[in-house]
């Protein structure tokens, strides 16, 4: 619709501009207009400006067109659009052309094409550069009418891309926010109301209310991820207050819970991609990552201003350098995935931070994906490869660290004694090594006599050496002996005459120390940190590192250049601290230049009341966290080619209300919680007629029903059967999971991960599923299989899709089989009868009681179900105490085994296992499991 | 009390414990918009060469220059000091470092006279069947970011597999498998699992690993406690009340996709545990793979495997071997690996052809990196070699490769690819137009742009086609 009015204008202009620039052809203001553009755009990349040129065949004058390429046909036949190979490439319906551009992605809109033939049927002119020129002069106010509108930024690569238009309809985002009229006889109304009322189709009614029951069960698990207790449930059915009234006390006490944190903080992890360990090669564990985690959840209880969680995020060490929270909260700026390996380049590996915290900071406080700037200016948005670099070099003085954070009072620091399992498995590391080289000095002799060559100088050695070395002697001697002058091929070489399973342990046993390294870092007061200094050079990350005294003098005081092709090698302009250029008229800052600083400034710049970005991309988050689509559909992407704001009004105001209550996000909860839209049916009286007129549902004139999450569905599980351990924050978890995956080999950079041993008391185990270990390598099944997302790239929506392994998990896994047993055995043991057993049960999973039918119908399943089990069960085993481990040895090809020992499964205290509980027990577990499998638990309304 | 060790499988199957296999059929159930089924067979943008793939992944990084391109001029070079300059070095090329030989004898083989080291005896004997390119190139020097792009083409990982590409594009003949399985090592390789995610593409078109140990797919049976029946009683239950509850929400679309899905599971835990079945194969058979003998046994098992997942039409099968990172005594590790493998492949790529499935499934074998021609101080003995991204051998069989050929060609040492030099993405796009697929047209619309799998679009490498 849009375009034909583009068309249609274009025509008419065309016919009007004839009048008073008779020198000016049509075929040269289409040239000029148009299809010099388009040529640029579309084809000379190829055709022109790349290293190669394709088919030989250049797009950059007409000489060279009308001269064609490999095919010996002139591009373009003036006058005979059909018979011009150019216009029969971009049609794509040519036998004879091959489609262009060839991705179907980058294929001309419809109108592209029609100036093209026109302006081959009208004679295909091509002015020169010079009047080129003063007719683009000529005609700019005129042009800029029909075309869109330009932006001033710092400038493109190619001034181009300087001047280029924009759809003004494609550069919302950067307008300053917009109050939207509210009529004063509405005032007692909620703005959202009246917003969304006057968008709506006509004829058509929002749905009615949702009952109390629907409103307490959608309320809570939207803002603790936790079902309402029944008690909660019944106190509010019999609150006999005006709905709205009762419904917004209920929203006020939520808002206090510790669990809201929780639950907000699950939602915020998503997009800053959280996870406990560096992912790639090492995967090595970031031990104090949890501390971010659970600042992101004190950030949410306390209700921080969202500026000021802005500032911490970005640059808490350099405004609180004294506060432990401060340096905590960098963590954000770490949480990609990230190491440095002996294999790797060192400045690309730096490179690899520095471009990704650059898009995370954009796409996360900004809605900006940045990265599409890395290589060239952004191809649909005002962000040129200049800002992007100028953003970058916000960060060109931040180095990484694991620096020293005391614990805060607010921390939970409970569970430490686990580190003695880790002790153990660094004493049983050591030992092998010891035993290895005892192994290395009998080889070594065999070694001297199977040369035929006299040890006497390697003894000589080893006398002295074991004398003041409790390790490693082996290497030393050698070493010894090469300082000594010795040649290569007169002592032993490394490792010698080690079979497959020697060479293995001793990587196993060499990598698992340096492993364990960063594991204990979770027991000490260092936080996933950044400092401010030189760039050092290391080769190799293997093991924490600390902020180093010489910071300021020792390695490279980068200066962040534009570089070519995003190659760090290949540095152009300097680029000094800036941010997006295209906001310069709203928002000025200065940035400095110095070490210390830069990030404080690019902090302040986005929590900048007037950054128009910043309040509409968090308002937008915030919206979708509880309706479960956002109002921009797109929340990392506000550019032009993320969805349009369906009610642009509605997000200007509440980016303006949000604003003005102090950046409150507890305030913003209340205002959209206590709007009409919020508490709606998910039924309509008009369904059809509504889904007619509103298909993609962006009305929000009914709710959207939604799947609970992977993890509500676990801490749901935790919660109905009792052993939900609710303490707030710590160290990671690690319930059991299924043993394949427990005990999977997991190859990481020449040797294995350890095995995930689950935590030895249930109530450490049952904790949050927000607290469980998220290690990039090994993600835990049951969260895996319900969507929860990879750390790997920001989330800024879960998928929620439907696939048959959700059905293994849920109907046979053993963490459901293991929550339905405790369930039942606990309904049981608190209740005087089935009938009751039961109707707890659904206030548990249901939020209701059984109608008298199925009240019926199940007893009687029970009854039946019970009597086909067998009496008793064999004992089963839990934990195993020990794996064995096959592999391919690195130095040999061939398979070797070890085995690891698992020592806090020594300590294990298993769950309740069903051959504990008689069979109406069992029968009842068998029932309890069928309700968590069953929709009406698994989906809120 | 304690269960002592884990356990092992039982040898009566080819792969996991054998209790079923739970195909998940991921199928019918729901995609997203059209309520169409995701994983139903389509047509590519071309006529396919290949209808399936079976895609050896040589993890680790195989020595092209130690198995299918000879150097000889490394003899002569043989522990000459090698120097590397530029800007890009890394710390593993600390150190002195010097030209290593190949400890491997070549020779041409069959009539097309392919250059294959002695010890493939007898992957060797169907050398026409295959087609050699030495012209790849890679970004990455380090195993699980070379891993990424070979698997994913994109170096950092969370992109859709080759796997997940191609059966979002084709679907996959049989609905009640995945399209896309995987057969790991009983190691996951570096990068783990990511290496066969759906990245971006809706998560039925994800890999399924089928475990060599414990239950091939994840809790495909219930606990060992629960019998058949008394599962089938719940699942009784378990519809009786969800049928209820769709009555009271007629409006919520989800609910009779996830009715379906359980009674699905529920079929494929008993209906498929004979694809994972040995029985049924002559002993011959198993012979011809190496199956139960010692080196062979693991990869054979696989090999087998992948042919009876392409015979039940599968659509994309990756097989995992390895570690090929041999830095270190690289004549004893990569003559074990080599070893283990040959006689497999050379097993399936003769099955496959003698049951005329050859034409029609596209077997290739890769490593993420081939190797460099130089070693650190190893002391004389320990000859081994680096990680090297600017050259590698790729191999294809079967499914319109160009058999009887060798494309591309590396300099005199194997340290760069110099004729025919491709990146990987051009490799990748001819992968897909084997399959019938044009990269420039399956796409996938997400965070604001149009991805495909070569990432910025790629040129077919017409050489490697029939």
């Amino acid at each position: 619709m849009h375009r034909c009015v583009v068309v249609l204008a274009l025509f008419v202009l065309l016919a009007g501009a004839r009048g008073f620039a008779q020198e000016a052809s049509e075929s040269e203001l289409l040239f000029v207009r148009r299809v010099a553009p388009l040529l640029r755009e579309k084809c000379s990349g190829c055709h022109g400006d790349g290293d190669t040129l394709e088919g030989n065949f250049d797009t950059r004058s007409l000489e060279t067109i009308l001269r064609g390429g490999d095919s010996e046909e002139a591009g373009v036949v003036p006058g005979k659009p059909d018979e011009s190979p150019l216009l029969l490439a971009v049609l794509r319906t040519s036998d004879t052309w091959s489609a262009m551009p060839p991705k179907e992605a980058e294929k001309l809109n419809t109108e592209e094409p029609a100036w093209l033939k026109r302006w081959i049927e009208t004679g295909a002119a091509w002015p020169a550069t010079e009047r080129i020129a003063s007719i683009e002069e000529e005609y700019a106010d005129k042009w800029s009418v029909e075309d869109g509108i330009s932006v001033t930024t710092s400038g493109g690569l190619k001034p181009d891309w300087t001047n280029r238009k924009y759809e003004p309809d494609s550069l919302w985002a950067y307008q300053p926010l917009q109050p939207p009229a509210i009529p004063e006889s509405e005032a007692k109304r909620n703005p959202i109301d009246l917003i969304i009322e006057s968008r709506s189709p006509e004829g058509i009614e929002p749905a009615p209310r949702a009952d109390r029951r629907t409103l307490i069960r959608r309320v809570t698990y939207d803002l603790t991820g936790l079902p309402p207790t029944p008690e909660d449930v019944e106190q509010f059915l019999a609150d006999h207050r005006d709905d709205r009234l009762a419904f917004a006390e209920l929203v006020d006490g939520l808002l206090e819970s510790p669990h809201h944190g929780e639950r907000m903080a699950q939602h915020w992890l998503d997009v800053v991609r959280y996870a406990d360990s560096s992912g790639f090669a090492n995967d090595f564990e970031r031990g104090n990552a949890w501390r971010y985690r659970d600042y992101v959840v004190r950030a949410f209880n306390d209700d921080k201003p969202f500026d000021e969680f802005i500032r911490e995020q970005i640059a808490g060490d350099e405004i609180r350098p004294d506060d432990p929270e401060g340096i905590i909260a960098t963590g954000f700026l770490r949480m990609g995935p990230w190491e440095l390996t002996g294999m790797e380049v060192a400045k690309v590996a730096r490179q690899r931070f520095l471009d990704d915290v650059t898009n995370s900071v954009g796409e996360t406080f900004l809605g900006h994906s940045l990265q599409c700037a890395r290589c060239h200016d952004h191809k649909f948005d005002p962000v040129p490869t200049r800002d992007y670099y100028s953003i970058q070099s916000v960060f060109a003085t931040t180095q990484l660290t694991e620096r020293s954070a005391a614990f805060l009072a607010g921390e939970n620091t409970s569970g430490f004694e686990e580190r003695k399992y880790l002790e153990l498995q660094r004493n049983r590391h050591s030992e092998t090594l010891k035993e290895l080289d005892e192994v290395l000095l009998e080889n070594a002799q065999k070694w001297y006599a199977e040369q035929g060559k006299s040890p006497e100088a390697w003894n000589a050695e080893l006398e002295r050496i074991r004398k003041n070395n409790d390790g490693a002697i082996f290497n030393n001697v050698r070493q010894a002996l090469r300082n000594a002058g010795q040649q290569e091929d007169e002592y032993p070489p490394k490792l010698v005459g080690f079979t497959p399973a020697e060479f293995g342990l001793e990587r196993v046993s060499r990598k698992g120390l340096q492993r364990l390294d960063w594991e204990f870092d979770r027991y000490e007061p260092f936080a996933l940190a950044v400092y401010n200094g030189r760039t050092p050079q290391v080769k190799n990350i293997a093991s924490p590192t600390r902020i180093p005294a010489d910071r300021m003098e020792n390695g490279e005081l980068e200066e962040t250049c534009i570089l070519a092709g995003g190659d760090p090698f290949s540095p152009t302009e300097p680029t000094p601290p800036n941010a997006l250029s295209v906001l310069n008229d709203q928002l000025q800052a200065e940035f400095p230049t110095s070490v210390e600083g830069r990030r404080t400034a690019l902090a302040d710049w986005i929590a900048n009341p007037k950054n128009p970005l910043t309040s509409r991309v968090i308002v937008n988050r915030i919206w979708q966290w509880h309706f479960g689509r956002a109002i921009a559909g797109n929340p990392n992407n506000f550019g032009s080619t993320g969805q349009r704001p369906t009610h642009p009004e509605l997000l200007d105001w509440l980016a303006i209300q949000f604003l003005e209550d102090g950046w409150s996000i507890k305030s913003l909860h209340r205002h959209i919680l206590n709007s009409d839209a919020y508490a709606r049916s998910t039924t309509h009286p008009q369904a059809d007629e509504l889904a007619e007129s509103d298909p993609a549902a962006t009305a929000w004139l009914v709710f959207q029903p939604r799947r609970l999450s992977a993890e509500e569905l676990r801490d749901s599980m935790l919660t109905a059967s009792g052993e939900l351990n609710r303490t707030v924050g710590g160290i990671p978890a690690r319930p059991e999971i299924n043993l394949e995956v427990a005990l999977q080999p997991r190859m990481v950079m020449g040797t294995f991960a350890a095995a995930w041993t689950p935590n030895t008391s249930p109530s450490q185990r049952h904790r949050r599923s927000l607290y469980v270990l998220r290690l990039r390598g090994l993600v835990p099944p049951l969260l895996e299989v319900f969507n929860s997302p990879a750390p790997d790239f920001s989330c800024e929506r879960r998928e929620s899709s439907t696939v048959t392994p959700q059905v293994f998990a849920q109907f046979n896994g053993n963490n459901s089989h293991a929550r339905a047993l405790a369930l039942a055995n606990r309904l049981l043991s608190e209740t005087n009868s089935d009938a009751e057993a039961l109707t707890e049960s659904y206030r548990l999973l249901y939020s209701r009681s059984p109608t008298r039918e199925e009240a019926a119908d199940i007893l009687k399943f029970w009854k039946n179900l019970e009597a086909s089990l067998p009496e008793t069960l064999e004992p089963i085993e839990s934990q195993p105490l020990e794996v064995v481990r096959t592999a391919v040895e690195e130095n040999t090809g061939e398979h070797f085994s070890f085995t690891e020992t698992l020592y806090s499964n020594r300590d294990f205290v298993p769950d309740l296992r069903p051959y504990q509980v008689n069979r109406h027990v069992r029968a009842f577990a068998d029932i309890c499991l069928v309700l968590f499998n069953s929709n009406e638990f698994v989906y809120v309304y | 009390m304690n269960r002592p060790v884990y356990s092992m499988p039982r040898r009566s199957f080819l792969y996991g414990l054998g209790t079923s296999l739970g195909s998940v059929a991921l199928s019918t159930l729901l995609a997203e918009e059209s309520g169409s089924n995701a994983l139903a067979p389509r047509s590519g943008h071309f006529p396919a060469k290949a209808k399936h793939c079976i895609f050896l992944m040589m993890e680790g990084g195989p020595s092209h220059i130690d198995t299918f391109d000879p150097k000889p001029a490394l003899e002569k070079l043989h522990l000459k000091e090698f120097v590397r300059n530029g800007e890009q070095k890394s710390a593993m090329e600390s150190g002195k470092r010097y030209y290593v030989q190949s400890p491997f004898k070549f020779r041409k083989w069959g009539e097309s006279g392919a250059d294959m080291a002695e010890n493939w005896e007898q992957l060797s004997q169907v050398a026409d069947e295959m087609c050699f390119f030495r012209g790849c190139q890679v970004d990455s020097v380090n195993h699980p970011t070379a891993m990424y792009q070979m698997n994913c083409g994109n170096r950092f990982g969370g992109d859709p597999a080759i796997g997940a590409w191609v059966t979002y594009g084709l679907g996959s003949p049989n609905q009640d498998l995945p399209g896309f399985m995987v057969l790991p090592e009983i190691s996951y390789p570096q990068g783990g699992a990511a290496n066969w995610s759906n990245g971006y593409l809706p998560a039925f078109f994800q890999g399924t690993p089928l475990r060599p140990h414990g239950a091939p797919i994840l809790d495909i049976n219930p606990p060992s406690h629960v019998s058949q029946q008394e599962q089938r009683q719940s699942l009784d239950l378990l519809m009786q009340l969800n049928k209820r509850h769709v009555q009271q929400h007629p409006e919520h679309q989800e609910l009779q996709a996830r009715l379906a899905s359980y009674e699905l599971a529920f079929r494929m835990q008993t209906e498929v545990p004979e694809v994972l079945s040995i029985e049924g194969e002559t002993a011959q058979t198993l012979d011809d793979y190496g199956i139960d003998q010692g080196p062979t046994d693991s990869f054979g098992r696989k090999c087998l495997l992948a042919r009876k997942l392409v015979e039940k039409g599968v659509r994309f099968i990756q097989l995992y071997n390895g570690t090929w990172d041999s830095h270190d005594y690289i004549e004893r590790a990569h003559g074990n690996l080599v070893r283990g493998v040959d006689r497999p492949i050379a097993a399936l790529i003769k099955d496959l052809k003698q049951r005329s499935l050859l034409d029609e499934t596209l077997i290739v074998w890769c490593g993420e990196f081939g190797r460099t021609p130089d070693n650190g101080v190893r002391n004389g003995t320990a000859y081994g070699r680096d990680h090297n991204p600017h050259a590698m051998t790729i191999w294809m069989a079967g499914g319109g490769c160009k058999a009887g050929h060798t494309i591309g060609a590396t300099d005199e040492t194997g340290m760069n690819a110099v004729e025919n030099v491709r990146h990987v993405r051009d490799f990748h796009v001819t992968l897909l137009r084997l399959l019938g697929l044009d990269d420039n047209k399956l796409t996938f619309y997400h965070a604001g742009r149009f991805k495909q799998l070569s990432q910025f679009g790629g040129k077919v490498i017409d050489e490697l086609i029939a």
